[in-house]
């Protein structure tokens, strides 16, 4: 009775089926792939999960908050770093990096969301932007993380015993799950009180002091939790590519997050795992051509941003969710 | 009678205007109090004094004994104090059992932030309850913005109520309504002090309205009271008839 977000209250939701479709479209990719021995698309498609699992944190303030994080990569690249140094200089467990790096992107994000949250729209959007300027022209520039170099030969993450990150297939199932228990508690944190609250604040948070709840320490808890997301997803950057490098917190990769998102539908969530494997499959095709792929994907953005202004995701489950209703109503499915 | 709400000396500045001027007048728990005044007399600009959405630059503000002055809108309603909104303020594109949800989870005092909805069964109950309360059972389901402007109306005074406050301030509940929803809401509002025992607050236009359902009308005029008491002695005053009625024919 106090579901609110169905079309129909019965009817099977069409963003189920779309994520089933993404994580088991996944795992048959992964089996195929094991068959025929392939590396090079399984880091790609390793790669294109680690960035959407960037650009979920991008869609939580974006599509669920409003809030537009134009400097995310600051999290994500300090995940990276954190993750390279403590394989690197102290243990190599898979374990040990992701939580540390968790830790750090978590203190980050509270101290990034004290300075930051107190802006709104294009304000806060630039704060974000300045941050991640500010860190990652520091990184640049400090010698004993590599400057402009970043950190090379960082060695393989010992997962469980006999898997470690550098077998392509294992790796690329780890992440997988990584991001689909992301993408979980996510979607499980929307459907609870804090997540209804969100929602709100992104649509009159003026109101919000009146129902008696102060929207700042909302908006702070989400920005630390986006802030956790990408740190956890760039902690695993490292162990696929073996390096970082100071562009991982650049303004391109916070901003290729966004396109992600609004290619796959801001505030659906899985539309920013569907956004960035789209996007990466494309730019790796598109790359194999020309060097200027970048012309390709803005050409793109701008299109989708004016046919389908609600992204792929946003544009194809209301489609979808009306003809489950049918079906439902009909009988014809649904039990 | 204790009063539940006592004003002293209230008074904000705007710059050069000085949109509250020295008011102070109490509230009787249980009863429907009015303030009323023509256009720019700082009725509203009073109901954010109260509601704590502005800060007095002088002045008290007590509730229930306690000086609740330049209390953050948030910790007003811990208090015991909720506001409605004169523009229609809403939840426009969610539905109308989740603006409400929204609202009533405050019942909830903090816990089950992070449980499923269903967890939150007080919160849940109180939706319920208004839904029915409110004659809302078949909008449920609808958005907010696609509601009727009467409905919009009630359903704004519903979202006040919904955290269960012991006093509502009501910031002219039947702007833009029809004489029929006019009524409806009338009714509504002696309901809620008569059978619930909550404690008014109005600020309104149609001073029919104000005659038929205050226990007590306060009169302001260009940011200052100017008068005070029951309907009847409000209407028979000279300098209220002058500054207000006057104006109304």
């Amino acid at each position: 009775m106090h579901d609110q977000a169905k079309p129909s209250a019965q009817a099977p939701s069409a963003s189920r089926y779309f994520t089933w479709l993404f994580f088991l479209g996944a795992l048959v990719f992964a089996l195929g792939a094991g068959l025929v021995g392939d590396v090079f698309f399984l880091r790609l498609a390793t790669e294109a999960l680690i960035f959407g699992g960037l650009a979920l944190s991008v869609d939580l303030l974006l599509g669920r908050v409003g809030l537009l994080p134009l400097g995310q990569a600051l999290f994500f690249g300090l995940g990276a770093y954190v993750s390279a140094l403590v394989l690197k200089e102290w243990h190599n467990s898979f374990w040990l990096s992701v939580t540390v790096s968790l830790v750090a992107s978590a203190l980050a994000g509270l101290v990034g969301g004290i300075v930051a949250i107190r802006a709104k729209g294009v304000y806060f959007a630039l704060i974000s932007f300045g941050l991640a300027q500010v860190v990652s022209k520091v990184v640049f520039n400090t010698r004993d993380l590599g400057a402009s170099d970043g950190i090379i030969g960082v060695p393989g993450a010992a997962i469980f015993p006999g898997l470690t990150s550098a077998d392509p297939i294992g790796f690329f199932l780890v992440t997988l799950a990584t991001i689909f228990g992301l993408y979980c508690g996510l979607t499980y944190l929307m459907e609870t009180p804090f997540g209804r609250q969100l929602s709100a604040i992104r649509t009159n948070e003026h109101r919000i002091p009146f129902l008696g709840f102060d929207p700042w320490r909302y908006k702070l808890l989400a920005f630390v939790v986006a802030a956790c997301i990408a740190g956890l997803s760039g902690a695993l950057y490292p162990m696929l590519r073996g390096f970082v490098s100071p562009e991982l917190m650049f303004f391109q990769v916070s901003g290729n997050a966004v396109i992600n998102v609004i290619v796959g539908g801001t505030g659906t969530l899985i539309g920013s795992l569907y956004g960035s494997t789209l996007l990466t499959g494309l730019k790796s095709v598109v790359g194999s051509f020309t060097a200027h792929h970048q012309i390709v994907i803005g050409l793109l953005f701008v299109v989708v941003v004016i046919v389908f202004p609600r992204g792929l995701i946003g544009y194809l489950s209301p489609l979808l969710q009306r003809r489950l209703s049918f079906r439902h109503a009909t009988g014809r499915g649904g039990q | 009678m204790e009063p539940i709400l006592s004003i002293h000396g209230l008074s904000v500045r705007f710059g050069a205007l000085l949109a509250v001027n020295d008011v102070s007048f109490d509230a009787l728990a249980g009863k429907i109090t009015a303030v009323i005044g023509p256009n720019g007399a700082g009725k509203s600009s009073l109901f954010n004094l109260i509601s704590g959405a502005v800060t007095p630059t002088r002045g008290r503000v007590m509730f229930e004994n306690k000086d609740v002055t330049g209390t953050s809108p948030d910790h007003m309603l811990k208090v015991g104090l909720s506001r409605s909104f004169q523009i229609t303020n809403l939840f426009f594109e969610l539905t109308v059992q989740e603006n409400l949800r929204l609202a009533a989870q405050f019942l909830e005092q903090g816990h089950g932030l992070f449980r499923p909805l269903a967890a939150s069964t007080r919160a849940n109950a109180r939706v319920d309850e208004l839904i029915v309360q409110f004659g809302l059972q078949d909008k449920a389901s609808e958005l907010a913005g696609y509601l009727s402007h009467g409905e919009q109306r009630r359903l704004e005074i519903a979202v006040s109520l919904a955290a269960r406050p012991r006093m509502l301030l009501l910031d002219e509940p039947t702007q833009g309504m029809s004489h029929a929803d006019t009524k409806e809401t009338e009714i509504m509002i002696r309901g809620l002090a008569s059978e619930h025992g909550l404690s008014i607050l109005l600020v309104e236009h149609d001073v029919d309205l104000v005659m038929n359902i205050s226990d007590h009308v306060v009169v302001m005029h260009q940011g200052k009271k100017l008068a005070e008491g029951t309907p009847a002695q409000v209407r028979s005053n000279a300098s209220v008839q002058a500054a207000y009625f006057g104006e109304h024919g």
